[in-house]
């Protein structure tokens, strides 16, 4: 213990430097921009610049891409609060509220209000990664594909707080996502299932193609049809006639904090979920909004234009980014995708994460902790005077701002994959996306099903060949136990509890009896 | 850049461009565009990583832009069939583990196996092992058979190919054990260090882990580089697989642009840039010609079938 302080001294010194600050400032800079692209998120931002920090030296190249990371979650924000465009699946909850915010006229605030959550969030996850990153990486290492497989059972009752209007619609929504994460080789046989003979779905449907099209471009497809039918509903010139758009748009000190215990909740929902491998940022996001529709008092508004929504997804999504390199520097294991791509940076730069991290490059580690927290201060400042500019973009007639945001979607999905397929892809979701849009079907629930469905099938097969096919074991862990029992709680709230038709409480049993 | 520089250049062009015209594009000096080296893996990933310091390097020895793309998908099956049915001019290549190419064309309907391509050079090795945690009951090979005799155990794969190796090996020794799926190292560490299974396939992640993971027995036909005591699958077994990280180029390629690929890839593997990056991920440099390989990997294939038939 005594031999840390010194390291964490010089680690904290060699951060903070100006040369340091400058690669901070511009990664933020960098994955704010990628994560606002619609099909750009910090995940290609990060695999396209890795190359280029080879050539920095070890602590910029990774203050560097720790920058990018940060800003990539929270952009994603913005176009789904601008255009109801989510720029990454992670912040499809976000535009729930988020959109309705703007068509009030009040895009900044909505805007703030991520930002501000997102930086808590971040935060949050930042100083449980430096305080206690030895101690939770052994509770991490508890967590196997039984209690995986109950974890996710319980995140699907969250369809329930996500599916709007109708339930039944939603179900439906995540079994048809499950449904096509069921394509490609069988997980265990090899077998081909529903692919075809298409080589490029031996794999599965990719997350790419599948969320940005039905998230975004099908949204900004929707929005041109509507603009055909009823023209004169342009938000440009609707804000630009709102008089106290000044007033509309401050976000007050109690607005904000007045719901902290969202934010904190969500921040720890983020963080656990940051900290488990292999479960990702958008489940956090899901389960943060889920469970602050439960909590909160105003959780009927939500979905209306709720400040708290906003806070509830955004803090929670931007909780995983810290925590998830738990896992990777004290087991270096990937917490999830982007973790990954750093990993990948960290051994180019002759730092192996895991075990031996701390033992052999301390100072660094402990540089790389304090260039995460300046990274926070620099995400705040920068995104806050981002704000003033995105704001303009809602002045611009969406004639001119949707042709462009179609282009992108399809430059974000062909740069990682170079191929036409999964632009094609692309192209066939937007179409499902609109169609359920029109229809009244959730998208977000689509979007759980397919990312849930995945690891839910994999974890389960697990399980059961760990055990020699004995499904009682997801009733022998304690963990297993309690995330079941929470399951049946939320159904038994959702379903039953409510003074909702009756259908409706059939209809959740079956959800979470998949 | 003077005017008589400026002048001579102009001229050379002029007089290239007039001999071009008589000529076939392929009798033109190559490389005169960009190479497209492409990795058929995500980005991100040792190989990847690797790919694109070496592509730098090998820009460096050809002269010409070496430009990089991920086509992943399929187990690289997706990308080794996009550079199968490239033209053979040397203008599009392969960076990628020689099993992708093998095993696809044995277990799946693809449309292009070994044959559709000619080795360039072997790059380096994957320390591919059978490990286990320090703390098991068993340290060695025989000690985990002796062991599976006794107990029902389970182990972690990554692939349908390491589980049908592992599986040969418990027929072989009249043991039942089970494979565990998993995505990768990044999902077997956890399960083989939180104790959910007893032993697992490793493609090298087990190198981070000093003295938390042993190395059973190498899955090469040769012991480890980096584990030389561990005994290998191939001496104990006559099947290994093989783990090697190599360039490949689209078959019918002209000889001499072949040989010029060759001596650039093989001068490539000295550049510092890239040495140091393979002593950061801790692989060894282990050229091999194209000759070699073509040995390397008929007997490789020949075993692989023998051993699908003895686990069908």
């Amino acid at each position: 213990m005594v031999e840390i302080l010194p390291m964490m001294a010089e680690g904290f010194q060699n951060a903070f430097g100006w040369a340091n600050m400058g690669f901070i400032c511009v990664g933020v800079t960098l994955g704010i921009i990628f994560g606002v692209l619609p099909g750009l998120g910090s995940v290609t931002a990060l695999a396209v610049l890795v190359p280029i920090t080879f050539y920095f030296e070890p602590l910029f190249a990774i203050a560097f891409l720790v920058g990018i990371n940060k800003g990539g979650t929270s952009g994603g924000a913005i176009p789904a609060i601008l255009i109801n465009a989510p720029g990454t699946p992670e912040a499809a909850a976000t535009a729930l509220d988020g959109y309705p915010l703007t068509k009030k006229g009040k895009p900044e605030k909505a805007m703030k209000t991520a930002l501000y959550s997102s930086v808590c969030g971040d935060t949050f996850s930042d100083l449980v990664l430096i305080c206690l990153a030895a101690p939770i990486a052994a509770i991490a290492l508890r967590f196997g594909p039984v209690e995986f497989v109950t974890i996710i059972l319980f995140s699907f009752t969250m369809i329930a707080a996500l599916a709007g209007k109708s339930l039944v619609k939603g179900i439906m929504a995540a079994a048809l996502g499950l449904f096509l994460s069921m394509i490609g080789l069988d997980p265990v046989d090899s077998t081909e299932r529903m692919t075809f003979g298409t080589l490029e779905l031996f794999e599965g449907i990719s997350v790419l193609p599948f969320a940005i099209g039905t998230l975004a471009l099908g949204s900004v497809i929707s929005q041109l049809f509507d603009m055909r039918e009823k023209p004169q509903e342009d938000l440009g010139e609707k804000i630009k006639s709102v008089t106290n758009y000044k007033d509309d748009n401050r976000l007050g000190f109690f607005e904000f904090w007045g719901t902290w215990k969202t934010i904190l909740r969500s921040a720890f929902i983020g963080t656990g979920i940051g900290m488990l491998p292999g479960l990702g940022v958008t489940l956090a996001a899901f389960l943060g909004y889920g469970s602050a529709k439960k909590a909160s008092k105003n959780g009927d508004k939500f979905g209306t234009g709720e400040v708290e929504g906003i806070q509830a997804t955004e803090a929670a999504n931007s909780a995983v980014v810290g925590s998830n390199l738990i896992p990777t520097i004290a087991l270096g294991i990937p917490g999830n995708v982007a973790a990954a791509v750093l990993i990948g940076a960290f051994i180019i730069h002759g730092v192996v994460p895991g075990p031996l991290m701390i033992a052999e490059h301390g100072v660094l580690v402990y540089s790389i902790f304090a260039s995460m927290l300046m990274a926070n201060v620099a995400h705040l400042i920068i995104g806050r005077l981002g704000i003033n500019i995105w704001a303009q973009f809602v002045r611009i007639p969406k004639a001119v701002v949707m042709p462009i945001v179609i282009l992108l979607c399809i430059i974000g999905v062909f740069i990682p994959t170079n191929s036409m397929f999964e632009v094609a892809l692309l192209m066939i979701f937007a179409i499902v996306g609109y169609l359920m849009r029109k229809s009244g079907f959730s998208i977000v629930c689509l979007v759980i099903g397919f990312l849930l469905g995945e690891n839910f099938e994999i974890y389960l097969r697990q399980a059961i060949l760990m055990n020699n096919g004995n499904l009682g074991v997801l009733f022998t862990s304690p963990i297993a136990v309690f995330f079941m029992a929470m399951t049946v709680y939320f159904t038994w709230h959702f379903g039953f509890k409510k003074k909702k038709p009756k259908n409706t409480t059939d209809s959740q049993k079956s959800a979470s009896a998949k | 850049m003077t005017r008589l520089d400026r002048r001579a250049v102009l001229g050379a062009t002029v007089a290239a461009v007039a001999l071009m015209g008589g000529m076939t594009a392929a009798k033109a000096e190559y490389p005169e565009k960009p190479v497209t080296l492409v990795i058929p893996y995500k980005a991100g990933g040792s190989t990847e990583t690797m790919a694109r310091v070496y592509s730098k390097a090998l820009a460096k020895e050809l002269g010409a832009n070496v430009v990089v793309k991920t086509r992943p998908g399929a187990g690289g099956a997706v990308g080794a069939s996009e550079v199968a049915a490239a033209k053979a001019d040397g203008y599009t290549l392969l960076f990628a583990a020689s099993t992708s190419l093998m095993w696809p064309p044995l277990t799946q309907k693809v449309s292009s196996d070994l044959d559709s391509f000619i080795y360039v050079g072997q790059i380096t090795e994957y320390q591919q092992a059978i490990v286990a945690k320090a703390d098991a009951p068993f340290n060695t090979m025989a000690e985990l058979i002796a062991h599976a005799k006794k107990n029902n155990l389970n182990f972690a794969d990554q692939s349908a190919m390491s589980r049908s190796y592992i599986n040969f090996i418990g027929g072989q020794e009249g043991v039942k054990w089970t494979g565990i799926p998993t995505k990768g190292g990044g999902e077997m560490v956890p399960f083989l260090l939180g104790g959910k299974v007893d032993f697992a396939y490793s493609g090298g992640i087990h190198q981070k882990y000093g003295d938390k993971m042993n190395v059973l027995a190498s899955f090469q036909a040769k012991p480890l580089a980096l584990a030389p005591d561990a005994p290998a699958l191939g001496d104990l077994y006559g099947v290994s697989q093989l783990g090697n990280a190599v360039m490949f180029a689209p078959a019918g390629l002209p000889d001499d642009i072949a040989k010029k690929l060759h001596d650039a890839g093989k001068a490539a593997l000295d550049d510092p840039d890239f040495t140091k990056i393979l002593e950061n991920i801790k692989f060894p440099k282990t050229y091999v010609s194209s000759e070699g390989l073509v040995e390397l990997a008929t007997e490789n294939e020949k075993a692989l079938k023998a051993m699908l038939e003895a686990t069908k």
